[in-house]
């Protein structure tokens, strides 16, 4: 098993190198120039030309990929020419506040999502079953920005109950770092206050985020589910006296997970590409918003740095997700 | 007491071409030690008179029309899902056809039978060899025992380790001996066994009805042994019922019904049951078609 | 007393249309079971159609082409303006209405490129195999590691602003998708007895892909479009939202809804109309491609 995961991880490797090469043939192809964005409009040409040298942008292509892949190993992701600043800190600044977004967010919609689909598919055509699944057609609809928007103008301005934007109030200190996801941190801290503070921050951008994938979810579980119920195993369960609570929550629940999960993997990626749409609208400061700004200024590096970093996250998910499926289904261990 | 006493079972199921009447005065008795073949073809309804019993029909699309199912005295279709339940897997077991369906393949042989078992032993603790009030761990553990002295009965080579191995990892007659020890594990009076050979080749069938026949001799239980097959019935049953249609058309001990029929029908099953005179070309069926009620 | 059963004498029946005409019948008939479905349908024809006359049925037409009116500047819903004014005065319902068609014209070019590139992509690596297959997949692997918002954004805001750029950039993140579909498929399909037979008559590739083995595969990928024509939608609003893509005063419900932010919660009804414009057309767009895909996906047959 453990060779199985090493295995897989050093796969990743040439999934990267691939990846890092397409992004900067990409990158390098669109038109654009950065640092003529960046110097501004009163730049003069040496100026400009000081700054491309100065970024090592004046050499030629094969040679700055090559620095850019040792730079990448050794922890030197190039500089944002919009912040002057390393991307590495860049992306370790804004990282934690999008794991933060996109962590609850799937905890709200498999947590709701999961048991939803089990006891609509056991009360089938029943009121709930109707309720759901038209709230499911919406929900998958219902663009995550408006979403946001009505939900800030419903709890925000109107009830005035959660706050309106932000991670945290400007004029206090969040709690310590320990992650960079404050409301781990507030735990980890013990700081009550802190963590219903942060949370009350959270809430709104992370049901925002939640109500497509808590959608599929329950969809994707429903239908599983109803398929279970017809196997012929479930049946002798029955007739062997066990209880139906225990049929459904113990037995069925774990058949039924296959599909949910590949459906869960892929929302993955749907989350944390799209974090950008909530934290617009809610001010979070995330990857989203500094890959959004990079792109506006043409600023590659970032982009690139960003892609990547979310495209290991995404991987990693997909391997953990391969190895679920090994507790699901034993047929397809990995001894 | 009887232990099985069905009375004029009339079943009607509803599809969407309407509701049709499927068994017509079903009358069969079980007593200890007995065990009972139900034969007839494909559709003849035998399958839903074993699924009566435990009431395992869902009320729609099926009605009971009249007629009493009565086990150890109680009418089990005036009984509530709770008492089903309690009478499941622990005074009545069952076994279907297919085993490589019909064992969950998500979990490990053991946790199924650890759940049956303990079902049956909350109920009953003398069944897992413990006295009323034991805790639950005691119970967990005493449920594991019995689990694995079960699948060792049942011809389970290196029980206490094979206990923990999913089913895809056994052979088809082993998985139906596991399925045959989870219907037993409970210490059932009532074994209903639904074609529980046909899946499976001829050297494991035998073995499997030698299984079935030591557990009746041992435990004093009754068997309902459902099936298509005349040389299952005449290898193992005690009695036997010719079903066609939904109305048991023939009943009575397996040497008298088998040697001696009333019935043309039932001659004519045996009749089609090849022989080693049977010559090339001689083989013969009954006409015909059991006409289809889609349920 | 013998059970004789008569034989029934089963006459073939006259049939009217030919089998494949009868196919689809049946499938139309299936589909009108469905009131859902139905209703999608019908939103989605009313939508195309709004999209097509728009800038003749809109009350307002000066304003959808940069004409504002100030002194009339956040008016509420009305009998004047069904949909209120927004800043500059400028009427919701014409905005929206216009709005429609760069949402579903981008949406279903989108789409429309995807499966063009995505099949021939995926129909060449399924068809060939061997390392032209690697190739492509390892391509198509990569484009799909990269989340797509991001990369559409990228390219998109590279290109400059336009519409055919953003519908450029989005369907650069589409065709993988259709391209592993096509290739599943074509793998299968190739193998088929007609495949082999066609070939030993001594049809050359591209006949045998063009003509036979592509017209067995339409299904999924209708199902499949119909499915995405919805999210396509939502992604070219929210290219909008960001930011990127269309400009003003070019009005799109994405770049509409970005515009209302600030005005927030006074002035709702600036938000609420384009959003739940797109609310609705993805919504549409859902409902079909649902209806669509029960109707046509065997494996979904309940």
């Amino acid at each position: 098993m453990l060779l199985y995961i090493l295995r897989r991880l050093i796969l990743l490797l040439p999934v990267l190198f691939g990846l890092t090469l397409l992004l900067f043939i990409v990158a390098r192809i669109l038109p654009g120039d950065p640092v003529g964005l960046a110097a501004g409009p009163n730049a003069t040409p040496e100026l400009i030309a000081q700054m491309r040298s100065e970024l090592g942008m004046d050499l030629p292509l094969p040679v700055q990929y090559w620095n850019y892949l040792t730079g990448l190993v050794s922890g030197d992701w190039g500089m944002s020419v919009f912040t002057r600043r390393p991307v590495v800190a860049d992306i370790m600044e804004y990282l934690p506040a999008t794991i933060e977004l996109v962590f609850a967010s799937l905890l709200i919609a498999v947590v709701i999502g999961i048991p939803l689909g089990l006891l609509t598919a056991v009360h089938k055509n029943g009121a709930l079953d109707y309720i759901t699944r038209t709230v499911a057609l919406g929900g998958i609809a219902m663009p995550r920005f408006f979403l946001g928007l009505l939900l800030q103008m419903a709890f925000a301005a109107w009830l005035d109950i959660l706050p309106l934007s932000g991670r945290y109030p400007l004029i206090e200190s969040p709690p310590d770092h320990v992650t960079g996801l404050y409301t781990l941190d507030a735990l980890i801290a013990g700081d009550w206050y802190a963590f219903q503070v942060a949370l009350s921050h959270l809430a709104l951008p992370a049901i925002a985020m939640a109500l497509s994938p808590l959608a599929t979810i329950m969809r994707m579980m429903r239908a599983s589910t109803i398929e279970v119920l017809q196997q012929d195993y479930v049946m002798t369960e029955r007739a062997l006296g066990l209880s139906n609570h225990l049929i459904l929550f113990k037995y069925v629940l774990k058949n039924a997970m296959t599909s949910t999960l590949t459906v869960i993997g892929l929302y993955v990626s749907w989350l944390l590409g799209g974090t950008v749409l909530v934290e617009t609208v809610f001010d979070w400061p995330g990857l989203g918003l500094y890959a959004t700004q990079a792109i506006l200024t043409q600023d590659f590096m970032p982009v690139i740095g960003v892609t990547l970093v979310i495209a290991i996250i995404y991987l990693i998910t997909m391997l953990i997700v391969d190895l679920l499926y090994g507790v699901f289904n034993p047929k397809v261990r990995y001894a | 007491m009887t232990l099985l006493d069905i009375k004029n079972l009339n079943l009607a199921m509803t599809s969407y071409e309407g509701e049709t009447q499927i068994l017509h005065g079903i009358d069969l008795k079980i007593e200890r030690g007995e065990i009972w073949g139900m034969v007839g073809e494909t559709g003849s309804g035998k399958s839903l008179t074993g699924l009566s019993v435990s009431r395992l029909i869902p009320s729609p699309p099926g009605r009971y029309l009249a007629g009493s199912i009565e086990f150890q005295g109680r009418d089990v279709l005036k009984a509530t899902d709770k008492d089903m339940r309690a009478l499941r897997g622990r005074h009545i077991g069952m076994i279907f056809q297919d085993p490589t369906t019909n064992l969950n393949p998500a979990f490990r042989i053991g946790t199924q039978l650890v759940d049956v078992a303990l079902h049956a032993g909350s109920a009953d603790p003398s069944v897992l060899g413990l006295v009323k009030g034991a805790s639950r761990s005691e119970l967990k553990k005493a449920a594991r025992r019995v689990a694995v002295d079960m699948l060792d009965k049942v011809g389970i080579p290196k029980a206490t380790e094979r206990i923990d191995d999913y089913p895809h990892q056994f052979s088809g007659g082993m998985r139906q001996r596991v399925l045959i020890a989870m219907a037993m594990i409970g210490k059932p009076d009532l074994l209903i066994a639904d074609e529980p050979t046909t899946a499976l080749d001829v050297s494991v069938q035998a073995q499997i009805l030698r299984l079935i026949h030591d557990l009746v001799q041992e435990r004093n239980i009754g068997v309902l042994l459902i099936t298509h097959n005349l040389g299952v019935v005449a290898q193992v049953s005690s009695h036997v019922a010719v079903m066609y249609r939904g109305r048991i058309l023939e009943a009575g001990p397996v040497g008298d019904v088998l040697k001696r029929p009333k019935n043309s029908y039932t001659q004519a099953l045996l009749n089609s049951v090849p022989t080693t005179h049977t010559k090339r070309g001689e083989l013969k069926g009954l006409n015909g078609l059991v006409p289809e009620v889609s349920a | 007393m013998t059970q004789t059963e008569q034989t029934m004498s089963v006459a073939i029946p006259n049939r009217n249309q030919s089998a494949r005409l009868e196919n689809w019948s049946r499938a139309f008939y299936r589909f009108r079971q469905s009131w859902l479905s139905i209703i999608g349908l019908t939103i989605v024809i009313a939508l195309i159609v709004i999209a097509v006359i728009a800038p003749w049925i809109v009350p307002y037409p000066e304003h959808v082409v940069g004409g504002t009116n100030t002194g009339a500047q956040f008016q509420p819903p009305s009998a004047n303006a069904w949909f209120g004014t927004n800043a500059l005065g400028q009427d919701m319902f014409s905005l929206v209405l216009v709005g429609s068609q760069v949402s579903l014209f981008s949406g279903m070019a989108v789409v429309f490129i995807a499966i063009v590139f995505g099949t021939i992509v995926g129909a060449i690596a399924g068809y060939f195999g061997g390392w032209i297959d690697e190739v492509l997949m390892r391509l198509t692997d990569l484009l799909l590691t990269i989340p797509s918002l991001i990369l559409a954004m990228a390219v998109a805001a590279a290109l400059g602003t336009g519409v055919w750029n953003m519908i450029i950039a989005i369907s650069i993140t589409w065709w993988p998708a259709y391209a592993r579909l096509v290739r599943g498929e074509v793998i299968v399909k190739k193998e088929e007895q007609f495949v082999v037979a066609a070939h030993a008559l001594g049809a050359n590739w591209v006949r045998i892909l063009g003509k036979h083995i592509l017209p067995n595969i339409v299904s999924p990928i209708v199902i499949k479009a119909s499915l995405d024509m919805g999210f396509a939608i939502l992604t070219v609003a929210s290219l909008g939202f960001v930011g990127i893509g269309v400009k003003p005063p070019t009005p799109e419900w994405g770049t509409l809804l970005s515009g209302a932010r600030s005005y927030m919660p006074d002035y709702w009804w600036t938000a609420v109309a384009p959003g739940t414009a797109i609310f609705l057309a993805v919504l549409a767009f859902n409902l079909l491609g649902d209806g669509l895909r029960d109707v046509l996906d065997p494996k979904a047959r309940r």
